[in-house]
């Protein structure tokens, strides 16, 4: 069992959890106050995040093996799957849009992956702006003693569990 | 040096790419920082192995809902955010016990929240952090969720004027 990446990943939380409490770091909190108050400060995070990540996978595919599905919409999809292929896990990837990356969004047509991303990314926007922040930001509000951001956490832990068991089959037998 | 937005989102982008690069944080590509699906793969994990029932066996192998991401061992980073914001928090002393004001956000309310923001982020298969991390990575259906995202903010910043 590889061990390395939960390892790493506790360190990369643990720089996360400090500079996005100190920021007040939230993703649905910038565009929201860009809506309603025309506050810039938070929604320039968002697009530093955006400007930083593309400047870090096009650097670092250079020196790391890891990135070789860079334009992720040209072939990322062959590799996984021969990867995946290895575990027993058929997963068919599009042409158009690879797929091995979510459990659910395993169908090979191309209009499944746009349909979800709309009727998802709707939902996570309108939910998250009436909960108050993006689900970082609710992890931070929790560690900073919100008990409504406690009480959150709870909710969306169990969430992943009702979504493997009811809402995942119930969108593959749509889609299918 | 007062740490800006803007410097955390720049730092967070870097370490999003470098946590697939060099600490291999990768199932799936762009994976580096979620807090949905690393939440997901932790819950799955630590439910399947507490409750073999949830993992349906198979053959006497266990089977873990949410696909061959799962099956590793869990990334940790809910664990270190979690110690990493209560640090911040408590050096810098504004850690204060708060409930919300409005009725929507109380904690009764903010528990439904959450399951629904859960769902609608696995439909589509990640938080705001990692949809922003695939659309860096230049996947189409992500900068479609991005843009959808703005969409239901709008929509909930109208329901938000109306609410208050």
């Amino acid at each position: 069992m590889d061990l390395l990446p939960p390892i790493a990943s506790i360190f990369l939380g643990l720089i996360m959890g400090y500079l996005g409490q100190r920021a007040r770091m939230c993703f649905i909190g910038g565009m929201r106050d860009y809506y309603l108050v025309k506050d810039t400060y938070l929604i320039k995070g968002l697009f530093a995040f955006l400007v930083c990540a593309l400047a870090g996978f096009i650097l670092f595919q250079f020196v790391s093996p890891a990135i070789k599905t860079f334009p992720w919409f040209l072939d990322g999809g062959a590799v996984f799957a021969k990867k995946w292929a290895a575990m027993g896990v058929a997963a068919v990837p599009s042409s158009i849009l690879p797929v091995p990356g979510d459990p659910i969004t395993w169908s090979p047509k191309a209009g499944a992956h746009i349909i979800l991303a709309i009727v998802g990314g709707f939902g996570l926007g309108f939910f998250s702006c009436m909960a108050g922040g993006c689900p970082f930001r609710q992890h931070i509000m929790a560690a900073e003693g919100s008990k409504s951001a406690i009480v959150y956490l709870v909710g969306f832990a169990l969430g992943a569990i009702i979504f493997h068991r009811f809402v995942a089959p119930f969108i593959k037998a749509i889609l299918a | 040096m007062r740490i800006t937005a803007a410097i955390a989102g720049g730092i967070f982008g870097l370490l999003g790419a470098a946590g697939q690069a060099f600490f291999h944080v990768i199932p799936p590509p762009a994976y580096g920082i979620c807090i949905a699906c690393h939440m997901r793969d932790l819950v799955n994990w630590i439910a399947a192995h507490i409750f073999p029932i949830y993992g349906l066996k198979a053959g006497g192998a266990i089977v873990i809902p949410g696909g061959p991401v799962s099956y590793n061992f869990p990334l940790l980073t809910i664990i270190g955010i979690l110690i990493g914001a209560v640090i911040a928090a408590s050096v810098n002393k504004e850690f204060k016990w708060k409930v919300m004001r409005v009725w929507w956000q109380k904690p009764w309310a903010e528990f439904f929240l959450g399951i629904l923001v859960m769902i609608s982020a696995l439909t589509f298969g990640g938080c705001p952090i990692r949809t922003a991390l695939k659309a860096a990575y230049l996947d189409i259906t992500a900068s479609i969720g991005l843009i959808m995202i703005g969409v239901g903010v709008f929509v909930g910043c109208q329901v938000l004027r109306k609410l208050t």
